[in-house]
């Protein structure tokens, strides 16, 4: 490789990588700083130490609403990878070609509308006096009123309406992309479609699982509205405490060091999947 | 097909390039004089804001906050002169003005007679013999009903939330300072008694009521509760929560409870690092004008009593009936003012209203 | 119907039911958010007694709103473009040529993506701060493209395929430029990847809503001035704002898929009938 296509390929990655390093990079590690420091009533203390990472450990809420954070994103990650990828596989497999980016189109557009106006009609629709309440009463299938809003039921129905169609974009992207001919060299060689599936179809989707499931993992683990909208402050996640501390205390410096604490949970999955995936492909 | 493909990306990139300038300075820096207001959402409403953009030809930026902490943090990250006009907590106003945030407000040019004697809280708009903010709207943190489901009789002894009767039927309204304050009055307690030694009581009593809350939330999250029938009685609620819907659902109502009330108060002021501060004082004359204390009073976001007295001769008899205009005397003669905790006893109300909501 | 011609076996039939109630779920919210933007009074739940456009005319009128809207497409069209573009030579870089540290750097590239976006708006908001830069648009847009870019940058790197490289060389030695092999092979052969990459990194700015939310200051763009306006109370206005959006959107997609398919599908036809 010559001095001169190196360069070059530098010039290609510089301009992704400088953006990177100023505006993500910079901005963690002024934050890592801040957890360090305290804020006492009004004022900032600019002295490093541990104090946050204490609090973390001694006030039960903060290590409650991660603990919680955990359990809904787990939930929802796995249910939507399970009802997303049927999706994914019908619409790759058995709608006709020329549908599909109609059918992909068609389950993206919601989405559209607004993230913000999507958790609040979901309330809406989940209240005792919304929508699947009334028709469950007309039908006659309860009698009484039923009420799923303001509950982690409630948050999680919300999320998992958001990742499904996350996944099935992530899945169908990866189910397209398998030559035909493998499955077919499987039926070939006597594999009934089960074989087929199990053996060569979803270890070939697994990238794009993996990819779908963690990029539902983050964003979930993150999330502020979605619980703040739907979960009625019955069961707090880590984003809701966290916004606590800033808009109510505006407490940077131990925002900061839950944002930290929530990073590396994160990190972990990360390491987790990566690892999981190479061991997997080798 | 690569083509039209290259047509496409070249649009876009050619669409960020001529789009990036404008993005950098803004959308609205075409207006010609602006005048920028921190302040809570019942401004935004453009039936208040728009007569005086039109009367002075100017524009009003408006940055709506819920909380003096988080207005504080929002001065403390910007420059000076970034803000002209404070629409802050009356409670809170001696502590800003210690700070040195506020500029003085000329009193004889402002309203402050016609403003109902109890509200005009001069302990707290003045300062060394002079003022700083004036008094333009108050209401009350009481408890909002739905008495087609509920005994309206009941709602008059806050005890009764505590029992079994309504259990799972209650919002709470997630703000710490009235709800703790509204908790220390069913305790027997007055507001400014909460200190690090009861705390642990009201703290029992919170925990005892989220046994029976079917849900917290904020504004939106707590009227839409009890809009939909989620929940029945909103602790914490009263006109600023029902007060825009009972046109609708007129079985929506309010009231103050035997043990008495938390009264809520917003103030204006002018921030000492202004440079538009002539034009800042219009705005606050504007506001407290009768014209303008009536579109406040009735405004999109929530309702409230105006607090100048001459606003009344603006309204119509169903927007005084919502507010209570006639019971006024006898509620405010019952209410308690927000009790404001030092630093420290702040934070740690706010370490039990966390844990509060994690139950 | 010609019932020789389809012939349905039972996995199919169950295959759409399964289709059908998870498209019904996915819409069901946005089917009563639409229905109830027409409601009459102030409370959008059962019954139903509108429509009016009452709450229509409410947002049309509703300064902020619409500026807020404007804002929303500038910063989704701009920082998705600046994500693509950036995230597209970084994987082109990284894809063709062997560099010293491409692992560290490909680990950085796509770091923002394990990191919350919460995390994110709370670095920049205390950066920005530290350094005395004002929050305005511009801001929001750096931050659409912190979180966008990564997204790009692995969604293409993951399509470039060794066969594609092998045609590309093929191009290089056949006397194509680097730039002509860009352009006239690398992005045409990538162009679903490039599309799907724009199509998400859009849609993320358009809906992304906490960095919005704390690296803004007057101007915001319209998640923040929907939860402004969901702070402030109950009100069928946000149903019509998520409904008239939720229509921009519907026909922003077909005059996408018209202006960038259509022509596709002619010429296949010809092709067809040649």
């Amino acid at each position: 490789m010559t001095a001169g296509s190196r360069l070059r390929a530098w010039g290609f990655v510089a301009p992704a990588a400088l953006w990177t390093a100023a505006f993500f990079l910079l901005p963690l590690a002024v934050m890592a700083l801040y957890s360090l420091w305290r804020r006492v009533g009004m004022t900032l203390v600019a002295e490093p130490g541990l104090a946050n990472y204490l609090a973390f450990v001694e006030k039960s809420f903060f290590l409650e609403s991660l603990l919680n954070s955990l359990e809904v994103t787990l939930t929802v990650t796995i249910l939507s990878i399970l009802f997303a990828y049927p999706l994914a596989w019908i619409l790759a497999e058995k709608v006709p070609e020329r549908f599909q980016r109609l059918a992909l189109l068609a389950a993206v557009l919601p989405f559209w509308t607004s993230y913000v106006v999507r958790s609040y009609s979901w309330l809406l629709v989940l209240s005792e006096g919304g929508v699947i309440s009334t028709f469950l009463l007309d039908v006659g299938l309860t009698q009484e009123a039923v009420s799923l809003a303001n509950s982690r039921t409630a948050t999680v129905i919300g999320f998992v309406h958001f990742f499904v169609m996350l996944l099935t974009l992530t899945i169908y992207a990866n189910l397209v992309q398998l030559p035909k001919s493998y499955a077919k060299a499987a039926q070939d060689l006597g594999a009934g479609p089960v074989a087929t599936f199990v053996h060569v179809v979803l270890p070939l989707t697994l990238p794009g699982i993996m990819v779908g499931a963690f990029l539902t993992f983050v964003l979930c683990i993150g999330d502020y509205i979605t619980p703040q909208i739907l979960g009625g402050a019955q069961e707090l996640l880590l984003p809701q405490t966290i916004m606590l501390q800033i808009q109510r205390r505006s407490d940077f410096p131990m925002a900061s060091a839950l944002a930290m604490i929530l990073m590396a949970v994160v990190t972990l999955a990360y390491v987790a999947c990566a690892r999981w995936l190479k061991l997997d492909r080798a | 097909m690569s083509r039209t493909l290259f047509g496409a990306a070249a649009f876009a990139l050619a669409g960020a390039v001529t789009l990036g300038g404008p993005l950098a300075v803004g959308a609205s820096s075409a207006a010609a004089e602006e005048l920028n207001a921190l302040v809570w959402c019942d401004h935004t409403d453009p039936a208040l804001i728009r007569p005086f953009e039109e009367k002075h030809g100017v524009r009003v930026n408006l940055k709506e906050y819920e909380g003096t902490g988080t207005a504080l943090a929002l001065v403390e990250q910007s420059q000076p002169g970034d803000w002209d006009v404070f629409v802050i907590d009356g409670v809170d106003v001696p502590r800003v003005a210690e700070a040195g945030l506020l500029a003085e407000l000329p009193a004889d040019e402002l309203p402050l007679d016609q403003v109902f004697e109890p509200v005009q809280m001069r302990d707290v708009t003045f300062r060394d013999g002079k003022m700083y903010a004036i008094m333009e709207k108050f209401g009350y943190n009481v408890v909002g009903y739905d008495k087609s489901k509920v005994d309206p009789a009941d709602m008059r002894d806050l005890s009764v939330l505590w029992g079994d009767k309504y259990a799972d039927r209650i919002a709470v309204y997630d703000y710490y300072i009235p709800l703790m304050n509204l908790v220390a009055l069913k305790l027997g307690m007055e507001p400014s008694d909460i200190s690090a030694e009861t705390l642990p009581q009201i703290r029992e009593a919170l925990f005892e009521l989220k046994d029976r809350a079917a849900m917290v939330g904020e504004v939106v999250s707590s009227t839409t509760a009890l809009a939909t029938g989620e929940a029945d009685i909103l602790l914490g609620g009263g006109e600023w929560a029902v007060a825009v819907m009972q046109a609708d659902n007129p079985n929506l109502d309010w009231v103050l409870p035997d043990q008495g009330g938390v009264l809520w108060s917003q103030s204006i002021a002018i921030f000492e690092s202004s440079e538009r501060k002539e034009l800042a004082l219009e705005f606050v004359k504007y506001i407290m004008s009768p014209e303008g204390q009536a579109r406040l009073a009735t405004s999109d976001c929530f309702w409230g009593m105006p607090a100048n007295r001459e606003a009344g001769a603006l309204l119509t008899d169903a927007q005084k009936a919502a507010l209570r205009w006639d019971e006024q005397e006898a509620f405010l003669a019952k209410s308690h003012r927000y009790f404001i905790p030092d630093a420290e006893l702040d934070a740690e109300m706010l370490d039990v209203w966390t844990e509060f909501l994690q139950r | 119907m010609t019932p020789r011609t389809v012939r349905l076996r039972p996995a199919d039939l169950l295959a759409a039911a399964y289709a059908a109630l998870l498209y019904g779920f996915i819409f069901l919210p946005v089917a009563v958010l639409v229905l109830f933007s027409f409601q009459e009074s102030r409370i959008p739940v059962p019954p139903f007694d509108g429509p009016s456009l009452r709450w229509y005319e409410a947002m049309f009128a509703d300064r902020r709103m619409m500026e807020a809207l404007v804002n929303s497409i500038l910063v989704a069209l701009v920082s998705s473009s600046v994500s693509l573009a950036l995230g597209f030579l970084a994987a082109y870089g990284l894809a063709r040529h062997r560099l010293p540290g491409a692992g560290a750097l490909k680990l950085i590239l796509t770091a923002p993506l394990t990191v919350s976006y919460l995390i994110i708006a709370m670095g920049l908001l205390i950066t920005f701060n530290t350094l005395g830069v004002s929050r305005s648009l511009l801001t929001i847009g750096i931050g659409h493209v912190v979180i966008n870019l990564p997204l790009c940058f692995a969604i293409l790197y993951s399509q470039m395929g060794g066969h594609q490289a092998q045609i590309e060389r093929a191009a290089r030695d056949l006397g194509a430029s680097e730039a002509q092999v860009i352009l006239l092979v690398a992005v045409p052969m990538l162009w679903p990847a490039l599309f799907a990459a724009f199509f998400l990194a859009f849609t993320f700015s358009w809906d992304e809503f906490i960095i919005a939310l704390l690296v803004s200051r007057f101007d915001v763009t319209l998640p923040v001035e929907i939860w402004n306006m969901l702070r402030s109370g109950l009100n069928p206005q946000t149903n019509a704002v998520g409904s008239f959006v939720f229509l921009i959107s519907f026909l922003f997609v077909i005059a996408l898929d018209l202006a960038l398919f259509g022509r596709r599908r002619a010429r296949s036809r010809r092709g067809a009938a040649a």
